[in-house]
Order: structure tokens, then sequence, then C-alpha cells
């Protein structure tokens, strides 16, 4: 059976409709959010109240957390002093704007979801704010998976989707400095595992314009990603009318995320 | 001259260890640097003797480098350093008797010079913690995955991991690691084979129980204080 996993919405309507749709036209009811509902966007309510409507499990994202509990990160993950500024405003809007029972309803999210071998996480098992990049270390990525217990770590956080397949891997260890000698080496194989980024339905960065989200046949075990077009335009308009900083407007139609992209994305905030 | 490295943990405010592991040191050949490796503290006896003798070594003790332990991170909890956090874990697991004996084995003077403490130190290519780069109350032992160890190393980028948390004495080498990865994004496909060089983690004991590493050829001692007789490990247990 296929499902479905989307991430990262950020109060992004037209693009949560979009993707919604295309969806639905492959017949796919089931259906895992991983976070990020708000932030950015200028549709935070009535996003929340979509993903509410319909039912769909979510992940609690770094935004939701943060809106609910106070700015949680630290200053390094925002780039520079001005990128840090028009988050804090963008922050500050959404608290303001959310009604109270949605700040509940994200409040309340869990922190992760399990489904048999499928781990569903927002940024890593280890914390919301930790990015999952395609190329980081392939011990430390296999590590996240197997620590989890899981076969297959769906996460977001970094809006660019992939599919990381760890294969064939082995540690070989040996005690030093012990007796007997003969006995103390040995070969651990390491299990075949996968990370999948959802990328991002409402701020994709993956240099493109297209909403992202991927599907996954649990007979076959294929992952897909998926790019969807929305009506970009009434999100634009929308961030204007809000009075949101334009940039956020500027980036979402130009298809890159402008420098707004901290220099060490594996900094993780301990705060 | 060769050079070591001597690595104490686990006094827990053991004067008399202290003193004789100083007494050993002296009689060791080479050019040694001490590092006690946390846990100088703890709920059993008093501690501030022990505490004064670090801060202020007699002039022919050897300097000890100290990080901060476990039981230092309890009573740096419970006395307010951490922000609203207090010693639950510890509350819990051991009760209220236990978190009290803590707090009045530390003179409050102390408290400053403990929270200034750091985590850890990178020496050369070695990280020398109490528990693990990810948390000071992570037990490394035989029996930790591999892949945790190497995780663990990667996160302080260093080759050589010297942990004292578990309070075991063991030299396990990483001596080879492989694994395929293979990428698919928007752009494409990427395979990529990743290797890691030889890698360590050490566990250095605790009290009596410690370590001297040879820098020079990367050999460890296990040695017990006031002994000249070398402890050495048995087997892999159950790894
Ligand atoms: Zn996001
Ligand atoms: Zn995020």
């Amino acid at each position: 059976m296929n499902q479905a996993v989307i991430s990262c919405l950020h109060a992004n309507l037209p693009a949560v409709e979009a993707v919604l749709k295309d969806i639905e036209l492959q017949g796919i009811t089931n259906i895992t959010c991983l976070g990020d509902l708000v932030g950015y966007g200028p549709q935070p309510n009535e996003v929340i109240e979509l993903i509410r409507d319909k039912e769909i499990p979510t992940c609690q994202g770094c935004w939701d957390e943060d809106v609910v509990d106070g700015l949680d990160a630290c200053d390094c993950s925002y780039p520079s002093q001005l990128a840090e500024k028009r988050g804090h405003f963008a922050h500050q809007w959404t608290t303001d704007k959310l009604t109270t029972e949605n700040k509940d309803y994200l409040a309340n999210l869990p922190y992760s979801i399990r489904k048999d071998k499928c781990l569903f996480v927002h940024g890593s098992p280890n914390s919301q704010h930790e990015y999952l990049l395609p190329d980081m270390d392939a011990f430390a990525a296999l590590e996240r998976v197997e620590n989890a217990r899981a076969e297959i770590l769906f996460c977001g956080h970094t809006h660019q989707p992939y599919i990381r397949e760890l294969a064939d891997g082995s540690i070989a260890v040996k005690i030093k400095n012990s007796v007997p000698k003969d006995t103390q080496e040995k070969e651990i194989q390491l299990p075949m595992r996968r990370i999948v980024n959802a990328g991002s339905v409402g701020e994709p960065r993956h240099g493109g314009t297209k909403a992202t989200y991927v599907v996954h046949n649990d007979v076959t075990n294929e992952v897909k990603i998926r790019e969807v077009e929305y009506d970009i335009e009434l999100t634009c308009k929308a961030i204007i009318d809000a009075g949101l900083p334009p940039i956020f407007a500027w980036r979402l139609k130009n298809g890159f995320e402008f420098a707004e992209q901290a220099e060490d994305a594996s900094h993780v905030c301990e705060r | 001259m060769i050079e070591r490295w001597a690595l104490v943990s686990g006094l827990k405010g053991d004067l008399d260890t202290y003193e004789l592991i100083q007494k050993d040191l002296k009689k060791t050949p080479g050019n040694i640097t001490l590092f006690v490796l946390g846990d100088m503290i703890g709920p059993e006896k008093n501690c501030n003797r022990l505490l004064h003798r670090l801060i202020n070594p007699k002039s022919n003790d050897l300097q000890p480098w100290c990080i901060y332990g476990w039981w230092e991170e309890q009573i740096l909890l419970e006395s307010g350093y951490r922000g609203d956090q207090r010693a639950e874990a510890l509350r819990i697991n051991k009760g209220e008797e236990v978190v009290k004996s803590l707090t009045n084995a530390v003179d409050k003077s102390f408290l400053d010079w403990i929270a200034a403490l750091q985590f850890g130190f990178v020496e050369l290519d070695c990280g020398l913690i109490h528990g693990s780069s990810k948390d000071v109350g992570e037990n490394l032992t035989l029996d930790t995955p591999p892949l945790t160890l190497l995780d663990r190393l990667t996160r302080l980028q260093v080759n050589r991991l010297f942990t004292a948390r578990s309070k075991q004495q063991f030299h396990l080498e990483l001596t080879e690691g492989i694994v395929n990865s293979e990428v698919e994004d928007l752009n494409g496909n990427r395979k990529k084979e990743q290797k890691v060089p030889q890698k360590a983690v050490i566990g250095i004991g605790a009290g009596k129980n410690y370590t001297l590493y040879d820098v020079g050829t990367d050999n460890t001692q296990f040695v017990q204080a006031g002994y000249k007789t070398e402890k050495r490990i048995k087997g892999f247990g159950r790894l």
C-alpha cells in the first residue's frame, strides 16, 4: 500500500491544498505529516485546520515547538542578523495570529510517530532542530536510524527532499591490551537502512518552485519524490497583504533559499 | 622523553587514593600530564579536602587538569547552575537522602570552580570526556554497539575517545569500517563508499583504577594505584 509523507507546510495554504489534491488523485489515503505547519507563510490557522480536519497524523516541527514554547533555538540557526530578525518577526506574527485552540493543537503534537518499521520525525530522532543532510557522514546517518530502532526514517526540516540508502556496512573491532590475544577481533555487519526526507510543501528549498513530498510503497519499499505545482502568486499576495517580509514571497517565486541557510547546518542547538 | 598521560576519574572525594596516584606518578618515567575526567565528588564522603588539593596542588604534585563528570553535573543541577532544572534523575533513582548527602559533601565555596569546569578536552586527535560526546551520563563499554561508538567519535571529530563513566578499563579499536551510501534527490543519483580510518575508545577506569596512555606509541596501561601490577581486561564479554 502507498503512503504519502508531507513536511514543512509553513502556513502556505495553496501549496498544501495542491499537494493533498495530488495525493488524493493517486488514491492514497494514508498520510503522515512531519510538522512545521506554521512559520514564514500567511495562513497558519487555515493550514492547521485543514490538517486537523483531514485527521492527518502529525509530528511537532521546530516552528510548531517554538511558536508554543517561545523561541527555543539559539541564534545559531540563522546565518545572518537580518535573517534572524525576519525569522523572529515571522515567529511573533504567527504567535499573534494563531487561535488558542490551534496553539494547543501544536503544543500537543507528538515528537515522533512510529508505524511498524517506519519512524517519522521532524528533524532527527535526537532533536527537532537537527538537520539530517543528504551527504552527512554515512555512519552517523546510519546511527540515527539504527538507534531509533527503525528501518526507514522519515524526516523533513532541511526542505530538500532526498532518499538515502545505507547498505553493505560493517565495522571491524579489536580489543587492544588484553589477554588472550586470539579471540579479540570481530567484524560486525551493519543493517541496511534508509533515510527519506520529504522536502517541503510550503517552503521548498531544492532550487525549484514546486512543492515536494514523498510516496512510499510498503510492499515494494519503493520511495518516490513528487513535485507539485501550485498557485504561487496567490501565496505571495497573501504574504504581502499580511505584512510579512516581502522576501518570503520573493524566494517562493524564485525557487531558492536566499541567504537563509546556516553555514554549519550540522550544528545542533543545545539550548 | 616519552610523553604520557595519566587518566583518572571517580575519586569521589577520596584524597587518599589521589595521593597514592600522585605518588605512583612520581615514580613513572616520562613526561606526564594528569587528567582527571570527572566525578571528583560523590555523595559517599566529604569532598572538600580533595577539591582543595585539586585547586591548590602541593608543590611536588603533578598539576591536575579536571573536567566535570556526572556527579558534578548533579550538584550543579541541584544548586541552580543549570537554570530551572534540578537533579531530578538522581532524586528519582537514588532518593532524597543521596541528593542531600551530595550537597552536604561539597562546600558551597567550591561550586563556582566546579561550574567553570569544561565538558571535555581535545588533545591532539583525542577526546577526553567523562561519559560520551552526547551526554556526560552516557556509559560507553565494550558492549556498546560499534556504530554508536563511531558516532560519539565523529561528534568530537577525534580518533580516540577516553571515557570514564562506565568505570571499566578497556581499549577497543575500531580497525575498519565501510558503508555504501546512495542518495537520490531531484538532481539525480550519487553513490559513495565511505570508510573510516582506525579509531579507538578507551575506558580509563575509576577510583584506584586508572590508565596510563603513551602518546607516541598509542599504548595503554591499566594501573591500580599503589600496585605495580598491570590490570588487564578479559575478553569481549557480551559483544
Ligand atoms: Zn520547516
Ligand atoms: Zn524545521
